[in-house]
């Protein structure tokens, strides 16, 4: 312990140094704006800062880096909660309660719960990374193909959390997603499906330009429509300058601190990372929260458990990566070709071969957090701002940026016409007051469902008894019943209180 | 042929010529057609660096992921015949074209150089009843299709050809790359894998995962100690390669410039050193043999090819 405080020590010294701080804060600063605009994400701005890191050492490398993720993952939030577009898809759950606080004219308070729950999350995950990842990365380890099946299956529940009026309008929505999520090889037989000879296809459909379609572009189209009102600047004019109150932070903290440790967990399984994470926290915040029906309307805990549990991810991811060499989300998979093209070797080795590498991460990780709570306080004012500008103006840009960041991700041509798509479908669906989250959600989870059962299904030759004999499997099952159940009784109460109201009326 | 046009093309192939005397005169693009931070990114990143201070002109590494490689190599094979477009191709270009999964083949593209190949290595984790390659070929002989392979990549060419050599069969776990396979074997959920060296190197000298043989045609210097398939009677070998190709109408002038970069970066002891830190496997074919190469690596993956196909359904 001695010994670990002094390394940790040394470590948090050198990350304050102007060796690497300097570096920190800028990659935590990029990586809020690259977070912030739509299109461009954690995943994609680690890939494109990669190349630039190789001529520094490693440690200062990986700081960059580590500033990135953590300050994109957070970024995402802000243009959720502006512009209702969320700016990565790891921030899709935080539109609904963020935007419509927003319209309250409640943003910066909105933006002072992301900051604070993101920060809280992030921290904590850097906190279990550092004392008990070795113990965690086992635990993920033994988390197999059935137990991520019913984590999918849980996450698809949250379709009905996320659905506004209409559960049946969710549900269209959220089919239509798996649909869509069904195109590209068969993951068992290469067979192509419904990939109509575009090899684009093969990998299934692309999330980042169907994410900006379905929420920025459709956005545009919409507010194009309205015309005549493009010079007003909305309703946000009845802007209060009210930040998140020290009561209602002493209330959220419960659910920030269990979306943490949520967020944690699913970034430690390899392959399901932060928007995996966002959406179940926000649906077991809604689950379990004593006033579900504020839900949508602008409810403080759908934008703190959404954007704990996404930052809560950040630290979690890491787990399997320093501990095992494996990573735990797209992001650190990048992190791992890092440390490799760096000379490095992630793995069960790394930790005795090179523990000040491990513990400049550790403290690179703990001060990312602070930077990007103090980046993110400072800038509430400035992000704020975006709402007083006139639509006329920010409009263009949404579009622009749209079509930029759809083509970027892949250097794709291909991704711009799913995007143009996918902005016409959202469009529609907005005529048709359907809900186009859902949409985002299964298109992120159905592939996990699907790859999930088909494993399952092989491991136990045919055979589902993978579903009664496995515990987690069975701890899981109740808690989607469960959910599924509070949902049902939710919605019969709303209609027989619409029915009592009809009869009064 | 009728004089204008035998003129115009005289003066295509000297204008080729003194455009190939210029060249580079910019900065050369570079199609990886796999993510950054990935093998192919790397060899892809540290070849071109080397090769950039020969040709000086930078070269710029644009990823271009999609359909196994196919729509980052569909798009080099495509692009101007200029020498401004090189691209990464790898053993993917020889297989896939054969099931329908992509446009292009090796006769869409002008080799340049091959640069490196990894063999597969077969894997099992530490605690693993399966002691020997003996071991796993005996358990699918004993029970056919029971044996859980946790494959990194669909179709696995690796397991196909040990599958078809040794007429074998495994029950095939599909994973999204060697990040989910390799965990998926630490946490006892599979019973082996193959995927190449570097991919597992921190495992394996961690003691977490026990190479029992390596599907290389001799020793494999990343991997001292391990046999070889062939020592242990087995005669498979399964590997993947990477190399540089531009289109086929480019100047071979051009072609010819490239090569020779190429070559120097992969003699230079800086590649020599980063390969063989990374376990990434150095081996160089020049341009004259290379398409010899491909044309006979096609042929050899034809009878895999074929199962795959019959998997697909068509």
């Amino acid at each position: 312990m001695h010994d670990f405080l002094a390394h940790f020590g040394a470590a948090l010294a050198g990350t304050l140094s102007p060796a690497i701080l300097p570096g920190l804060a800028l990659g935590v600063a990029g990586g809020i704006a690259i977070g912030a605009l739509p299109g461009l994400t954690a995943t994609m701005g680690v890939a494109v800062l990669l190349p630039l890191t190789f001529g520094m050492p490693a440690s200062v490398g990986m700081a960059v880096l580590i500033g990135v993720y953590v300050g994109a993952i957070y970024g995402g939030s802000i243009s959720a909660i502006l512009l209702k577009t969320p700016g990565t898809p790891a921030a899709a759950a935080t539109v609904f309660d963020g935007h419509a606080l927003a319209q309250q004219g409640l943003a910066a308070k909105a933006l002072s719960i992301s900051t604070v729950a993101s920060f809280i999350g992030g921290l904590l995950s850097a906190a279990v990374l550092v004392t008990v990842s070795p113990i965690l990365a086992r635990m993920a380890l033994a988390i197999s193909a059935p137990e991520r099946l019913m984590l999918a299956l849980f996450g698809l529940t949250v379709i009905a959390s996320i659905s506004g009026n209409s559960l049946v309008k969710g549900l269209i929505a959220g089919i239509f997603g798996l649909l869509v999520s069904t195109a590209g090889l068969d993951y068992v037989t290469s067979h192509p499906r419904f990939t109509y000879d575009q090899l684009e296809l093969f990998n299934g459909p692309p999330i980042i330009p169907v994410l900006v379609g379905l929420f920025a572009l459709s956005e545009a189209f919409a507010q194009m429509e309205k015309g005549a009102a493009l010079n007003a600047t909305d309703a946000y004019r009845a802007f209060k300058r009210q930040y998140l109150s020290w009561t209602e932070f002493k209330g959220l903290l419960p659910v920030i601190l269990k979306s943490g440790l949520i967020g944690t967990l699913i970034g430690a399984i390899p392959g399901a990372g932060a928007d995996i994470a966002a959406f179940v926290t926000y649906g077991e915040a809604k689950r379990s929260s004593p006033d579900r029906e504020m839900f949508g309307k602008g409810a403080l805990s759908g934008i703190a458990a959404p954007e704990a549990g996404n930052n809560g991810v950040t630290g979690g991811a890491m787990i399997p990566l320093l501990t095992l060499g494996v990573p735990g989300d797209a992001v650190t998979a990048i992190l791992l070709g890092a440390l490799i093209i760096q000379g490095l070797q992630p793995g069960p080795l790394l930790f005795s071969e090179k523990p000040e590498f491990v513990h400049g991460v550790f403290a690179a990780l703990v001060v990312g957090n602070f930077l990007m709570l103090a980046f993110g306080l400072l800038g509430i004012k400035l992000f704020c701002r975006v709402v007083e500008l006139k639509k006329s103006h920010v409009i263009p840009m949404i579009v622009m940026l749209s079509v930029v960041g759809s083509f970027a991700m892949n250097n794709s041509v291909f991704d711009v016409w799913v995007c143009l798509v996918f902005g016409v479908i959202g469009y529609l669906m907005q005529k048709a007051e359907i809900p186009s989250s859902p949409i985002i959600l299964a298109i992120i989870l159905g592939p996990m469902a699907e790859i999930s059962l088909r494993q399952s299904l092989l491991m136990y030759e045919g055979s589902y008894a993978f579903l009664w004999t496995r515990p987690i499997v069975l701890a899981f099952a109740a808690v989607i019943a469960l959910s599924l159940w509070s949902t049902w009784k939710i919605n019969r109460q709303q209609r027989r209180a619409a029915k009592e109201a009809a009869w009064e009326g | 042929m009728c004089r204008p046009t035998l003129v115009a093309c005289l003066a295509l192939a000297v204008s080729g010529a003194l455009f190939a005397a210029g060249y580079p005169e910019k900065e050369i693009r570079l199609i990886v057609p796999f993510a950054a931070g990935g093998g192919t990114d790397a060899v892809a990143r540290i070849v071109a660096d080397l090769a950039a201070k020969d040709l000086g002109q930078p070269i710029v590494i644009m990823n271009k992921t999609g359909g196994a490689g196919a729509v980052g190599m569909t798009e080099g094979a495509r692009s101007r015949p200029d020498g401004y477009t090189v691209t990464m191709i790898t053993r993917e270009l020889c297989s896939l074209y054969q099931v329908d999964l992509s446009l292009v083949q090796p006769k869409d593209f002008l080799p340049v150089c091959l640069v490196n190949e990894d063999p597969a290595v077969v894997l099992v984790p530490k605690n693993s009843p399966l002691k020997s390659l003996k071991d796993i070929v005996e358990g699918a002989r004993a029970r056919p299709g029971s044996l859980k392979f946790a494959s990194s990549a669909q179709p696995n060419i690796y397991l196909l050809a040990m599958m078809t050599e040794l007429g074998l069969s495994f029950n095939q776990i599909p994973y999204g790359g060697a990040g989910e396979s390799i965990p998926a074997l630490l946490g006892g959920h599979c019973d082996f894998t193959m995927v190449n060296p570097g991919e597992a190197i921190a495992q394996i000298r961690a003691g977490e995962l026990i190479p029992l043989a390596v599907c290389s045609d001799g020793p494999y210097a990343g991997l001292p100690g391990v046999p070889t398939m062939r020592e242990l009677g087995y005669n498979v070998t399964a590997s993947t390669w990477r190399g540089l190709a531009v289109p086929p109408r480019t100047p071979r002038e051009i072609a010819e410039k490239l090569e020779s970069a190429f070559k120097k970066a992969v003699d230079s002891p800086e590649f020599q050193k980063f390969m063989a830190d990374r376990t990434l496997g150095v081996r160089f074919i020049p341009a004259a043999e290379y398409m010899d190469f491909m044309l006979r690596d096609a042929e050899a993956l034809a009878p895999i090819m074929k199962i795959v196909k019959a998997q697909q359904g068509k």
